[in-house]
């Protein structure tokens, strides 16, 4: 299964809920109104705004949507070789 | 199959998108009346703050359009709907056929009697770029005035803020958001922003601008304020004089069922102008926000293909204003609320407000509660009792 890092830009995040609208299982809002990065609905090591997620193919598919759809683009998604898929640079 | 998409915001966009990925063959056409490929307005306070680059703000390069082959015609706006022969006719004289219509027009701003050197608008990104200008021509004495209570009122004080200057606001009303907000709601915003050191009037009228050439003041029925920038938030309304005698029918925005289809077959609206029904609160609205208007886009396409499904997103939007969290979550009209249950007060520096229509709960508003919030949208999908969530956040 891929491998991929998600971060969220927590100086962006307004939390508009766009992505834990379109991904629950990886995204959720705390307690200032920022998304949290979830494992599959899980915080191994607690709660982050970054982590390494394995992901079928239609998950990661799903995640980019989901970062798509952030009014301020503070969703980040990294390939395992560093690349960043989302934003488009 | 001839698509056409007359508005080219975030519904229209992403519509053409979709329709795109479901439809290899088909034509699509973005009519615009912006020149910029789409960018988030969002974004726009980040801009102006410099938290972003400008150039960040855009969503899509100006080479999508071609790669998708989408024809976007820019500077144009429709005029003339006629639904017997299909086709839109522009401003610039064109006329389009299609098959299938869709009509994400969004709001246009409304504006005050008066202009001059000073005062602005917060819509567009030529607005933001004005603002930009207006920064930059800031002298040793900059004050900066605020005409409204609303969500535009908030990235002013945020954006006035960011570069400390002075802030006199001024709005209509008790409160901010009249039409939304319980008094003790209202206090709680007043209390913030005054304790954040904002001058702050209410029930002040705008009367005229005061100043030769460039700014220098605002009159209100509350008296004189000094403002060498004046921002303008009054609220947005769409513009559906085109559509006058069209057929489509219009109340507040464009008339349409859960599926996003308006009265007239083949012809869809989405985004800010859609007055469409939504099947969770059981009532035609507009929502005017980001997630609403991306995810209409989305759905509309499928639609308009006619994998139908009906559109029920309980949609949100938060903002921070000077240290203060707002979330409005699904729909928060007073008007069309039996009963508002407010939780919290300005004692403890948090109110949440649970809107109750026909027993269940149909919406809410968190002032600094941001806990509240995934409990009021579950409780909104599941159609749950007010009064079970009025309980649940009471504990």
């Amino acid at each position: 299964m891929p491998k991929i890092r998600v971060l969220v830009d927590e100086d962006l995040c307004i939390g508009a809920a766009s992505c834990v609208t379109i991904a629950p299982e990886t995204f959720q809002l705390n307690e200032e109104n920022k998304a949290w990065v979830l494992d599959h609905g899980t915080e191994p090591e607690g709660s982050k705004y970054e982590r390494w997620i394995e992901v079928t193919d239609d998950e990661k598919e799903n995640i980019i949507l989901a970062a798509q759809s952030c009014p301020t683009l503070a969703v980040f998604i990294f390939e395992e070789d560093g690349t960043q898929i989302f934003p488009e640079m | 199959m001839r698509y056409l998409i007359i508005g080219g915001g975030v519904a229209g966009t992403t519509a053409a998108g979709e329709l795109r990925r479901l439809d290899s063959s088909a034509e699509i056409t973005i009519v615009c009346d912006e020149h910029h490929p789409l960018y988030s307005r969002v974004l726009l306070p980040l801009y102006l703050n410099g938290k972003v680059e400008r150039e960040r703000i855009f969503l899509k390069k100006e080479s999508w359009y071609a790669d998708q082959e989408i024809e976007w015609l820019r500077g144009d706006v429709a005029v003339r709907l006629n639904v017997k022969n299909k086709f839109v006719e522009l401003l610039s004289g064109r006329e389009i056929e299609y098959d299938k219509l869709l009509l994400t027009t969004g709001s246009e701003v409304r504006v005050i009697d008066a202009d001059m050197r000073g005062v602005s608008y917060f819509r567009t990104l030529d607005d933001a770029d004005h603002m930009s200008q207006l920064f930059l021509e800031q002298g040793e004495d900059a004050h900066g005035g605020i005409y409204g209570g609303g969500f535009i009122a908030c990235e002013y004080l945020n954006l006035f803020g960011h570069f400390n200057i002075p802030i006199v606001l001024a709005h209509r009303g008790e409160h901010f958001w009249n039409g939304t907000l319980e008094s003790s709601s209202g206090e709680l915003m007043a209390k913030h922003l005054t304790e954040q050191g904002v001058e702050l009037y209410s029930n002040a009228d705008f009367k005229d601008l005061v100043g030769d050439k460039e700014l220098t003041g605002f009159t209100t029925n509350a008296g004189d304020h000094k403002a060498t920038l004046l921002g303008v938030g009054i609220g947005v309304g769409p513009d559906l004089s085109w559509l006058k005698d069209s057929g489509v029918e219009t109340g507040a925005g464009i008339k349409a069922d859960e599926y996003l289809e308006t009265n007239v077959p083949g012809i869809f609206t989405a985004g800010d102008v859609a007055e469409f029904y939504h099947p969770i609160l059981g009532r035609q609205l507009k929502l005017g926000n980001w997630m609403n208007s991306m995810s209409q886009g989305r759905a509309v396409a499928k639609n308009m293909v006619g994998d139908k499904a009906p559109f029920d997103l309980v949609s949100s939007y938060a903002m921070n204003v000077l240290g203060l969290d707002l979330i409005f979550v699904g729909d928060v009209e007073k008007a069309h609320s039996d009963q508002i249950h407010v939780i919290g007060s300005v004692e403890d520096g948090g109110i949440t407000q649970v809107h109750e229509r026909d027993g269940k709960v149909v919406g809410g508003v968190c002032l600094n509660r941001n806990t509240d919030r995934p409990t009021i949208t579950t409780g909104i999908k599941e159609k749950a009792s007010a009064s079970d969530i009025v309980n649940t956040l009471s504990g």
